[in-house]
């Protein structure tokens, strides 16, 4: 240990007196629901009982205040809207330079959620997801999203498992969007986005703007996200599933990402997009696709095939927020104002709209799990059981799949990918190692794909 | 977060009275009068100027670190942290805050040696003693006692847009008279972070005064523009007067021969409890 100069030893003192631990105020010990490159999540509790609310603690990974750790921080202590994640307080500890960040507890995600719906359909159960609920999240994300936009907040990693849901309590069937160490302040870059983050947004939600080598975030760019999960949400499906194992994370360009777009969206002629020309990676993109093979491809074909009504009011809605030119794409004022959310069913402040909530409540993970070991024990109380096949199609580890690098730049001190433990099945893979995920489209017999285990922990 | 400065804790947290200041600083101004702890404020902001440049920090950043080592002091005395180890690290955690983050540790230490050698060797005995584990750990403190507020408004976008207001209403041949007036405000507001105004007054009145005193500096006359604004008129004369009264204090301040005994005074950091 250094010698610690510059610091007055009263000064010490009397701040180490009065800082509060968060082992003396939480126990969390053995109730870690998360593990990730960003750090670890505990479900915690009041020792004293001086309330009975769950709380989530997410120690962040590596010591001292890294940049994102700063960035978040930094916002969350600003940021306060309902559908927005509330940091409630940070811890300090200065022995060994942890920050822990305290949260409400969230019981549930849209991965989860998805998930449970996607596996409920692959046995026939057929308990799609209520249409009146996905209108309901839809309209909460929409509104956390305003907020953060008219704060000049781009959130730009969203995808189902950083889109929150509390369970049974005060806020039930709440949104709360999470996860935003990657946000960042746009209205005076300091620094050109593409220089700080080379690779951000999951690649399944990534813009093709993004894609195309785009230099700026703009919240267009979380507008498409939304809309893919507006999209996942309505088929269970997600709309721009890609293989991973091509993907060079340097490089913002992804073809097979692209080809998935455009073999849903069809090839973008510049009559739609005009500033496609303008894309860095225009010239690769022309060079490597040839239009003819898109043609007679478009979202409402797309729709059909997947049972969303081409002329209904949600599928308009999808149809403008999954627009490739991002200067077209709507706001998320416009999108709030779209009669979607006029027409009944309204949306409602519960998303499950007092239903009894289907999903299962979030596991813990032990240590020894953590080391890769695929089997696990519920030792969370579960009051619902869910369906096996919830579990996902598949209890066979090598099968899964992550969609992208969550995080590319690890902060020093961050443990290698193969550490990320990830709940229902061990990913041993992050992008570079996912080889093993080739199989993914021809392991299953069924119409559709293997649900990709993606982060399915909370991520704070 | 640039979005409602109302809401935030720079307005909520970080905004006091000069009565607050006085009370919060009463183990400082035991040892130093009020004015020689604005002249070593002024001194430390210099020293963040000073390092901030070489490594070419934004002119925000380094506003953003000397109100982070004002909001420090407000909450401790001077004796409790070094001041010449709190003004690096103030910068260190602004230049992660605006999204800069500093390029090497080793070249931030370097910058600050030198610094601190070749422009302030007046101020101190010894070479700057610090390491990056002395940064870190101050960090801690320093976020610590600011309750995790890391967001500062400053005045200068405010002042852009005021100016861009005061040009809609200009004739054309008096247009460039707008860019006159950004600049010497916008050198104004920089000053102002060697006052208490930022502690004490919300950034859109400070970018409005520093616009009234670029006017007293130019011989311009935009009376009539500032009376059509909805804003508490005796507020902002409050700090035209802090200003011109920095101004005043500046033609007789002497750094080099006032502040090493200005530093003497000021208690060291014993690193063992007493």
């Amino acid at each position: 240990m250094h010698s610690s100069i510059g610091l007055d030893g009263d000064f010490k003192v009397k701040t180490a007196l009065e800082r509060t631990k968060v082992e003396d105020i939480f126990s969390y010990e053995g109730c870690k629901v998360g593990r990730g490159t960003y750090g670890h999540v505990y479900k915690a509790k009041r020792k004293d009982g001086s309330d009975t609310r769950e709380y989530a603690l997410k120690l962040i990974e590596g010591t001292g205040i890294s940049m994102s750790a700063c960035r978040e921080i930094a916002l969350l202590r600003e940021l306060r809207h309902p559908n927005v994640i509330n940091l409630q307080k940070v811890f300090l500890s200065m022995s060994d330079r942890k920050v822990w960040l305290l949260f409400d507890y969230a019981e549930h995600d849209l991965w989860h959620i998805i998930k449970f719906h996607r596996a409920a359909k692959q046995s026939k159960k057929l308990v799609s997801t209520p249409t009146s609920m996905v209108k309901s999240l839809l309209h909460q994300i929409l509104d956390g999203i305003r907020y953060l936009h008219h704060n000049w907040v781009l959130h730009r990693d969203l995808k189902p498992a950083n889109i929150l849901v509390m369970g049974d309590g005060a806020e039930r069937g709440r949104v709360k969007i999470a996860d935003m160490g990657f946000a960042r302040l746009f209205n005076c870059p300091l620094k050109s986005f593409a220089d700080l983050d080379p690779v951000v947004v999951t690649f399944w939600y990534r813009a093709p703007e993004l894609l195309l080598g785009a230099r700026h975030y703009t919240k267009a760019i979380d507008i498409w996200a939304i809309g893919c999960i507006f999209a996942e949400l309505l088929t269970s499906e997600p709309i721009f599933h890609c293989r991973q194992e091509d993907i060079k994370v340097s490089n913002p360009y992804h073809r097979e990402q692209l080809d998935k777009i455009f073999n849903v969206m069809g090839y973008p002629n510049e009559r739609d997009w005009e500033d496609i020309k303008c894309m860095p990676e225009y010239s690769q993109m022309t060079k490597e696709f040839k239009k003819q093979n898109f043609h007679n491809l478009s979202l409402t074909k797309y729709s059909e095939k997947h049972k969303i009504k081409a002329d209904g009011a949600a599928f308009a809605l999808l149809s403008k927020m999954l627009i490739m030119d991002p200067t077209k794409r709507l706001t998320s004022d416009e999108a709030l104002k779209d009669p979607y959310f006029s027409e009944d069913p309204q949306p409602t402040s519960d998303v499950f709209h007092g239903f009894a909530i289907p999903y299962a409540k979030r596991e813990f993970i032990t240590d020894d799990e953590e080391k890769e070991d695929p089997s696990k024990t519920a030792a969370a109380p579960s009051t619902v059981t869910i369906p096996s096949t919830a579990a996902g199609p598949s209890n066979d580890v090598s099968h899964n799949q992550r969609p992208a690098v969550k995080k590319i730049k690890l902060e020093p001190g961050q443990p290698g990918h193969g550490h990320d433990y990830h709940g229902h099945q061990a990913m041993h893979g992050h992008s570079g190692q996912s080889a093993s995920s080739s199989s993914i489209a021809s392991n299953n017999a069924g119409p559709s794909r293997n649900y990709p285990a993606q982060q399915q922990q909370p991520r704070y | 977060m640039a979005g409602n400065f109302w809401l935030s804790s720079h307005f909520q947290q970080w905004l006091f009275d000069r009565q607050d200041l006085i009370r919060e600083r009463q183990e400082d101004y035991q040892v130093l009068t009020e004015e020689e702890y604005q002249k070593v404020m002024i001194f430390f902001a210099n020293v963040m100027q000073a390092i901030g440049e070489p490594l070419k920090m934004k002119q925000q950043v380094i506003a953003t670190a000397t109100i982070y080592f004002k909001r420090f002091y407000i909450r401790n005395s001077l004796s409790s942290v070094d001041p010449l180890l709190m003004a690096p690290t103030c910068l260190f955690l602004a230049s992660k805050v605006d999204e800069f983050g500093v390029q090497s540790n080793n070249r931030f230490i370097e910058v600050c040696r030198n610094v601190v050698k070749t422009k302030f060797g007046y101020a101190f005995q010894q070479e700057f003693q610090y390491r990056m584990p002395n940064i870190f750990e101050c960090e801690f403190y320093l976020l610590e006692m600011m309750d995790c507020c890391l967001i500062v408004f400053h005045p200068y976008r405010p002042l852009v847009q005021f100016c861009q207001e005061l040009g809609t209403s200009l004739d054309k041949k008096d247009q460039h008279q707008q860019d006159l007036i950004l600049q010497t405000a916008w050198k104004t507001i920089n000053d102002t972070l060697r006052t208490d105004i930022c502690l004490l007054y919300p950034p859109y009145l400070v970018a409005l005064a520093c616009m009234q005193v670029a006017c007293i500096i130019l011989g311009k006359d935009f009376k009539q523009w500032f009376a059509e604004l909805s804003v508490d008129i005796d507020k902002c004369v409050e700090v035209v007067k802090l200003i011109l009264n920095l101004y005043d204090m500046w033609k007789t301040f002497d750094e080099k021969k006032e502040i090493p005994a200005l530093l003497a005074k000021i208690p060291k950091p014993k690193s063992s409890p007493r």
